[in-house]
């Protein structure tokens, strides 16, 4: 065969293709949640996802190796611009979450989780002779993770930093850390867990009570997740058709086409629906991982890993939110959710995963 | 202690421990599956009821809206409680017998109200105003068969007033129904299809300011649509309160002396830019917006050939007349092309080239200087000081006093008006500038075209020493000082006493509107609107209406260190001495009168 078809062989078809049928399951669910309510919407997020592409085929083309060297860079740029989107972002119920750039918003928030995975992936592969870190090797990566969820969370987006968190935990562990450091370190996040409740604000409080305890409250912090449920639940095994369900046409269900879209999708094409979408990110996520298992470096698996750990938390957490088993967050779900920012870094995440992917063909 | 240093089978280490993260997922999203099945499959049917009972109404609550006040506090803009009818169209089982039984309660036709209710079926649970502020009567009819209307329910709300009807018109604007574009641009909740947004004056210009924020309310229904317990509220904040630099008594003043007459009337305090009364006549009421208009009536007033809603104190565009002469005086003395003193000759025309210009004095003025060019308003002198200074400095100068360019008060939709130029006249017409233009120009007639407002501005900075401020409409806006003249401040005394001469003076051409009370400096105009039939010649009455000239007039008091600043324009009023300064008088008159200040105090002297 030639060099030329080895070339396109070589790239994950697989991934591609799993990536694509969620795109196109999450532009059926966007029109008809936003058909009634404001239609515009429908092909913004058309347009996001042309863009999407485009940034995926440009994070494919450029050698994921590059990344190491830009990994501080990155770092810096993540905190300058949480720390501009502090003073100056546009504040929107209490938070300031967005940075206008003219007509667009972006969430620095967004950006911050991919970058952080970058920054890890580049510390591993830097200390790769150590295989089990102590608390010494830790105090580097952990404050280098601390300085932007800090300034998340004085967003505040309790979301976005817990995520950020969890990445950064589940990635220090997967590099290995000594028994000891592990124990003492779990001891200290629990004594400090009173005094992040002290610290949050009324509403984040509100909500994570409401999810203990829902019916206390159906129309202050649980009416989203009550109505979510209602919609889930009368979805039943094969939903009420494309267009047709109840609860999202008729306005009961709010932000419906961002946090809640899932509702949609289990509503109108039931148990079967959802299960078929769960199994699609199940196949997408286990598709990154082996992509990871057969980098030929380090750095390009431990990317990998992040970027699955990372689709894996939104995907259960704003699926556990829909359907009430968790509070309500703020977290989108990947492909799906209406949200240009959040769509370009989904798609760059792809297209990283396949740079190391067809790379592992050239060296 | 020491790190292991180990080869390519530590990379094994961390494909093991991935394995985990395989797991976690596998874990993770099996758990979301059996959750679902739990809630689709076997608990289906219990979500289904739920969903088809949704009986939770969400209704949105509207904000009163701010008050406008003048600058003392009088209200001018404020709510009255009003009543408006609405069907929840989900509740509605018969549109046609509802609407048989509602068409006769409020003496309407059947068929609309059937309409109305049709339209609104698309979106079954957005209320669907029938008739907004009906009267008390209707709803006592309405409320006592309410048990026999399911789904129709009165909802108590508030309506714009104003107070004093035409007062001040032109300032405050009038409400409509929110536009689509509005609508588009709106964030989530701030608008809804049917609420009003300003359209015009104050009531756009302040919108945001205005409006207040909405408050939601959120109940449950019984099956026929009635509210059974509010569950949650958050109550509207209400919108600000705007105060105007306006004063109401000095606003009716300058609208009664305006009367039925198109133009414009503004005061304005030449210290500050702030201004005291604005008119534009004829007024409208603006409470005749407020419920929808017949297509007829609404016709009516948009093709009344007065244009009544155009506020012309900062749409109209007239050409200045002489006002214009004190922009050229001042151009001559900062060029320093002349000297207060510096005379030029009038013979009662001056010929350039091949063409004679006229003065409006045939018998000619003889010697002339400033102050005397300037009181008896002399077109010759005028024209030679024009053609010696030459448009292209007259053009920066008319400029640097604001002329050309919106004055930047804080109403939308203000004109520019236009200050020819050699460039602009290039551009505009393919030609070079002819040299007569400019001896035209200098007279205030030719191209150039101005609004009252740009006047009341470029005046107040003649009179008060130098300095051009941005005028203003809203109390709390701050002071802009807009940049200082650039000329020396004896000219500019020099000016402001040729002013008084015309009011004051022997022949001055104001002098019908001087009062022992107090000290008036001011300039007539009297702008040419059609050429061929020059007033000059005729009796102003003999003239059909569209070709008589616009009056202008604009005068200061007092002349030392004046505080108001009153310029006045009626279109096709004839004679600017005549028919404006009168108005000027009356508005400083009573500006003396409502400051209660006593005679001597305003009086400057026996002069």
């Amino acid at each position: 065969m030639s060099r030329y078809s080895k070339v396109i062989d070589n790239i994950d078809w697989g991934l591609i293709t799993t990536v694509m049928s969620i795109v196109a399951i999450g532009l059926l669910c966007l029109y008809s949640s936003t058909r009634v309510t404001d239609s515009a919407i429908f092909f913004k997020q058309l347009l996001w996802v042309g863009l999407g592409l485009l940034v995926m085929f440009v994070s494919f083309v450029i050698d994921y190796r590059l990344l190491t060297r830009f990994a501080w860079p990155l770092y810096v740029l993540a905190v300058v611009l949480l720390v501009v989107v502090l003073g100056m972002g546009r504040e929107i119920s209490g938070a300031r979450r967005w940075l206008s750039l003219g007509p667009l918003g972006i969430q620095p928030s967004e950006l911050t989780k991919v970058i952080i995975i970058v920054w890890l992936a580049h510390w591993g592969a830097r200390y790769k002779h150590i295989q089990e870190h102590g608390l010494r090797e830790l105090i580097r990566p952990m404050a280098a993770v601390a300085v932007p969820v800090l300034l998340i969370l004085s967003e505040p987006d309790l979301g976005t930093a817990g995520i950020i968190l969890i990445i950064a935990m589940s990635m220090l562990l997967l590099l290995g850390i000594k028994k000891s450091t592990l124990v003492t370190s779990a001891i200290l996040v629990l004594a400090l867990l009173p005094f992040g409740w002290l610290s949050l604000k009324d509403y984040q409080r509100m909500r994570i009570l409401s999810f203990l305890n829902p019916s206390q409250d159906p129309l202050g912090s649980g009416y989203h997740a009550i109505q979510s449920k209602i919609a889930v639940g009368s979805g039943g095994l094969i939903g009420k058709g494309f267009l047709h369900g109840t609860q999202t046409q008729l306005k009961f269900l709010p932000e419906h086409h961002t946090d809640f879209i899932f509702s949609v999708v289990a509503e109108e094409w039931g148990f079967v629906g959802s299960f078929v979408l769960i199994v699609l990110y199940l196949i997408m996520i286990t598709q990154i991982i082996s992509v990871g298992n057969k980098a030929k470096d380090r750095f390009g698996a431990m990317i990998c890993f992040g970027i699955a750990l990372y689709f894996t938390l939104h995907v259960f957490i704003n699926i556990a939110m829909a359907i009430g088993v968790f509070p309500v967050v703020g977290v989108p779900l990947p492909f799906i959710s209406y949200g240009g920012s959040f769509m370009l870094v989904n798609m760059a995440c792809i297209g990283i995963v396949l740079s190391v992917s067809w790379r592992r063909f050239i060296f | 202690m020491n790190p292991k240093i180990t080869g390519p089978e530590l990379d094994e280490e961390l494909r093991l421990r991935a394995r985990f993260i395989t797991l976690l997922v596998f874990i993770l999203l099996l758990s979301l599956v059996m959750r679902l099945v739990h809630m689709q499959i076997f608990k289906g049917g219990y979500y289904e009821g739920l969903a088809q009972n949704n009986r939770i109404r969400i209704v949105s609550l509207k904000a009163p809206r701010g008050k406008i006040l003048d600058r003392h506090g009088v209200v001018l803009a404020d709510n009255r409680p009003a009543y408006n009818l609405t069907v929840m169209p989900k509740d509605i089982a018969d549109p046609d017998s509802i609407a048989t039984r509602l068409a006769t309660l409020l003496e309407q036709d059947t068929k609309e109200i059937r309409q109305k209710i049709v339209t609104g079926l698309s979106r079954p649970y957005d209320p669907v105003y029938l008739a907004r502020d009906i009267t008390f009567v209707e709803m006592a009819r309405i409320e006592s068969e309410i048990f026999n209307l399911p789904g129709v329910s009165i909802e108590a709300s508030t309506e714009r007033d104003y107070v004093y009807k035409e007062l001040a018109s032109h300032c405050l604007g009038f409400l409509g129904e929110v536009s689509r574009e509005t609508l588009k641009q709106a964030s989530d909740g701030e608008y809804a299809p049917g609420d009003l947004e300003g359209k015009n004056g104050m009531e756009r210009a302040c919108e945001t300011r205005l409006k207040g924020t909405k408050g939601i309310r959120i109940f449950e229904v019984d099956a026929i649509g009635r509210k059974i317990k509010v569950l949650s509220e958050h109550t509207p904040v209400p919108g600000e309160e705007v105060r105007l630099t306006i004063d109401r008594s000095l606003q009716v003043i300058a609208q009664d002396s305006l009367g039925e007459r198109a133009g414009a009337v503004v005061a304005i305090s030449p210290r500050t830019g702030e201004i005291l009364a604005l008119t534009s006549g004829p007024q409208f009421d603006p409470n005749m917006f407020l419920t929808p208009m017949a297509p007829e009536m609404w016709r009516q007033v948009i093709e009344d050939p007065l244009h009544p809603l155009e506020n012309r104190a900062l749409r109209g565009q007239y050409p200045p007349g002489s006002i214009f002469k004190v922009a050229v005086a001042l151009a001559g003395l900062g060029a320093n092309v002349i000297t207060p003193q510096k005379a030029y000759y009038c013979s009662g025309a001056y010929t350039l080239g091949t063409n004679t210009y006229r003065c409006w004095k045939p018998t000619g003025h003889g010697e002339v200087s400033l102050k005397k060019a300037l009181a008896e308003s002399c077109d010759s002198y005028f024209y030679q000081l024009g053609e010696e200074v030459g448009i292209d400095t007259i053009t920066r100068v008319a400029s640097e006093l604001g002329f050309g360019h919106p004055t930047g008060i804080e109403l939308a939709d203000e004109v520019s008006g236009l200050i020819p130029s050699r460039e602009w006249k290039l551009r505009r017409f393919g030609k070079p500038w002819h040299p007569g233009e400019t001896i035209i120009t200098a007279i205030g007639q030719g191209f150039t075209l101005v609004t009252p407002l740009q006047v009341a501005k470029a005046m107040s900075s003649v009179v008060n020493g130098g300095y051009v401020y941005t005028p203003r409409l809203i109390l709390s806006s701050p002071l802009r000082l807009e940049r200082r003249l650039e000329v020396a401040p004896g000219d500019l005394d020099a000016i402001k006493e040729a002013l008084r001469a015309v009011v004051e003076g022997e022949y001055g051409t104001g002098r019908g509107i001087r009062d022992p009370m107090f000290s008036v400096g001011g300039k007539t105009g009297t702008a040419q609107v059609a050429r061929g039939y020059s007033s000059k010649l005729m009796d102003e009455s003999d003239l059909p209406y569209k070709v008589r000239d616009h009056a202008w007039f604009f005068g200061f008091s007092p002349v030392e260190s004046p505080e108001i600043l009153v310029v006045a324009v009626v279109e096709h009023g004839g004679h600017g001495g005549s028919i404006a300064a009168p108005i000027v008088r009356d508005v400083i008159k009573g500006y003396y009168f409502l400051k209660g200040i006593s005679d001597e105090q305003i009086f400057e002297g026996n002069r």
